[in-house]
């Protein structure tokens, strides 16, 4: 009895710092490394702090294009518990050619070089079961400066099974690339969007989320360095998009599917579809992913003219385009074509604050891979690889 | 990494209903540390269950009538953690008191008379039980130890442990009504919002008297409502005075928040026992607590209820 008649000793000498009953407790296995302390103080939530760097390129039949994306840098630093502001830095470096009209024309196109500066903050309040935020957005380039302001608000049930989100998206545009050689002086371009959301938790592993938005714009649509461009000057654009996130237990690894409907007043009519699998092994994460595409043409898209061969001629799609009235556009990105994405994300926790991920993607895109469809006749395949390392630090 | 959710994890153990929440974006991860988390419980149940016959508070109350029985470490700071709790409780916190099941038999209602609360009477007392700090043995014949108002508050404690070492701050651990909350929600709709546990009226059923915001710690209430019958207009509940093997009438609840769900859970208990003297001894202890008294008048002390 003489270790235990000690330790009652000890305990009573600390009685009046923390209750003799506690200081007994701290005793059994394991409790000392429990906090002490329960103060009604709202913990420092985690801030974190991103960086991404990337590597891009994209190719057509006899042409290549290379940049390296500069760091982009992301933070998100919670106050108070209740309060969080987020912040994001881009510099691109946007280097090469752009195609003139349906394809690159080599010796046609002028090198494009230029700077990309992106900057936004973004600021929430959060309450217990809902949040708001506002945020301002700045991009700028030689020839492009635009700016933009975003309202969000998140509502949850009391059984926090289902959320609401409704958002508001401005953004005011300028292009003006006449000090480059170009013929867009001091065009404008407005947008605004609403957005509407739902998740809802279906099981214990199943969330299904469908998100609504509706954008209107107006102004200068035209790409200003393609030729025989003259688009509408407005574009309003319908999105569904719907979201399946499934945990399968039998293997311990989720999947995400998700499916987007677009469409717009130039005519397109898209739709993608989306599925990720993601799979943990002890610090390890996989995620293999693949996502299909399918667009319609814009009403004003023209296709190439060929010549007596078959073959695409540059010089009788001139004179064609010279000849069309109303709107009109040679741009690639108009046409009616499919594409498949497939993409492979490796995630290494370095400890439990620090993550470094990778991700690679392959990106094909082509006249015959439009779903139901032979595409736009006479479009030269496209295809682009990146590869993106993130380094994500909790503090 | 996904979105934020809160997982919630149900399970029966230890005669109670059991429920980890976890505030998470690593779901697989949540899910293994609530397994391990509720083996943790299943483990603790079956070493320190009365009703298994091969639980070592089983072989402890066969044989240490007999002679010595020798235990394990875990078993020993529970042992040791007991006699502080007698010594702390002024001799009304005693694990020996369970004998008097025998004669108090809670679903039938009946009153135990005179000759078999003196028959069992010598059966109880902790300062009957001979602890070395290794060996147990019983100086009589017919007593028995429980860990009563020690294991499931103990095991609700070891729980929080599986689940720190897991990573998971934002969590809260439920074993019955005993609780732990490892830190604040983390969902980014409540981030750093206490959890709110709510205290059940001990008068009205399915209804809450107050609920308590818990941002971290342990939260533990004794109540006269658990086990108990009615005869001659007077509630004889499960909590029973060592000394005369009566129940207690002081309080209809103490609810404890400490830091620990093990200390909470024998701060709660022993006020129910001191009854007129428990906020005295609440206070010199320094605790939050919430105390209804039999006359439905509650008691509070830094409680924000």
């Amino acid at each position: 009895m003489a270790d235990t008649q000690w330790v009652v000793v000890v305990v009573a000498a600390t009685d009046r710092a923390m209750g003799s009953v506690l200081a007994a407790s701290l005793m059994l296995p394991g409790m000392a490394i429990l906090p002490l302390s329960l103060q009604a103080q709202n913990l420092p939530e985690h801030g974190l702090i991103a960086l991404k760097m990337g590597y891009f390129s994209d190719s057509q039949p006899g042409w290549e294009r290379v940049s390296v994306r500069s760091p982009q840098l992301y933070a998100l630093v919670p106050i108070a518990g209740e309060w969080s502001l987020e912040g994001s830095l881009a510099g691109d470096s946007v280097s090469g050619a752009t195609p003139r009209m349906h394809t690159f024309e080599s010796g046609a196109t002028p090198h494009m070089d230029d700077y990309r500066r992106a900057a936004d903050v973004k600021v929430t309040r959060h309450f217990a079961r809902a949040a708001v935020s506002a945020g301002i957005g700045f991009s700028s380039e030689l020839d492009y400066k635009s700016r933009a302001l975003n309202l969000q608000a998140r509502l949850s049930s009391e059984d926090n099974n289902t959320t609401w989100a409704f958002g508001y998206g401005g953004a005011r545009d300028v292009i003006d690339n006449q000090s480059i050689g170009g013929g867009a002086i001091d065009q404008s371009r407005r947008t605004d969007e609403w957005m509407v959301g739902l998740t809802q938790v279906m099981t214990a592993d199943d969330i299904v989320q469908i998100n609504l938005t509706r954008s209107v714009g107006t102004g200068y649509f035209n790409d200003p360095y393609k030729d025989f461009e003259d688009r509408p000057d407005y574009r309003n654009v319908n999105v569904a998009l719907l979201r399946w996130n499934h945990y399968m237990d039998s293997m311990d690894a989720s999947v995400r599917a998700s499916y987007r409907l677009y469409g717009d007043s130039f005519g397109v009519k898209s739709q993608t579809l989306g599925i990720e699998w993601s799979k943990s092994f002890h610090r390890w994460t996989w995620v293999p992913g693949l996502r299909a595409y399918s667009q319609t043409a814009a009403d004003f898209y023209f296709d190439p003219v060929v010549d007596g061969a078959g073959v695409p001629s540059v010089a009788l799609t001139r004179r064609f385009a010279n000849r069309l009235t109303g709107h009109r556009s040679a741009d690639q990105r108009l046409a009616a074509y499919g594409a498949l994405a497939i993409s492979m994300k490796v995630a290494f926790d370095i400890d439990s604050l620090t993550q470094l991920d990778l991700k690679v993607e392959s990106y094909r895109q082509r006249s015959d891979l439009q779903w139901g469809g032979d595409g736009s006749p006479h479009l030269e395949s496209y295809n682009a690889r990146s590869l993106q390392v993130g380094l994500v630090h909790k503090f | 990494m996904g979105i934020w959710r809160t997982l919630e994890f149900e399970f029966v153990a230890m005669a109670s209903p059991c429920a980890i929440w976890i505030d998470t974006k690593k779901e697989q991860l949540a899910r293994k540390s609530a397994d391990a988390a509720i083996a943790e419980v299943r483990r603790i149940e079956q070493k320190y269950s009365r009703y298994q016959e091969g639980s070592v508070l089983s072989r402890i109350n066969r044989e240490a009538a007999n002679s010595a029985v020798a235990v394990d470490s875990e078993t020993a700071e529970l042992l040791n953690f007991a006699e502080r709790l007698w010594h702390a409780s002024g001799g009304c916190f005693d694990i020996s008191t369970g004998v008097f099941r025998r004669i108090w038999d809670f679903r039938r209602g009946e009153l135990p008379s005179q000759s078999q609360l003196d028959a069992t009477l010598p059966c109880v007392g902790w300062p009957k039980v001979s602890w070395n700090g290794t060996h147990i043995h019983f100086a009589c014949k017919g007593m028995e130890i429980d860990f009563g108002g020690i294991g499931k508050e103990y095991a609700a404690d070891r729980v929080a442990q599986v689940l720190r070492d897991h990573g998971f701050e934002h969590a809260l651990v439920n074993l019955g009504g005993d609780v732990h909350a490892l830190g604040a929600r983390a969902r980014p709709d409540g981030s750093g919002q206490p959890w709110s546990i709510g205290i059940r009226h001990p008068r009205v059923q399915e209804q809450c008297l107050a609920h308590l915001p818990l941002h971290r710690g342990g939260l533990a209430t004794s109540g006269d409502y658990e086990r108990y019958f009615e005869r001659d207009g007077r509630r004889y509940c499960h909590i029973l005075n060592p000394l005369t093997g009566m129940p207690v009438t002081h309080w209809q609840s103490v609810s404890v928040l400490s830091a620990n769900a093990t200390s909470a859970g024998a701060m709660s208990s022993i006020a129910m026992l001191k009854e007129e003297t428990a906020i005295a001894w609440l206070d010199a202890q320094s605790v939050s607590y919430l105390a209804v008294r039999s006359d439905g008048q509650v008691f509070t002390h830094r409680v924000a209820a």
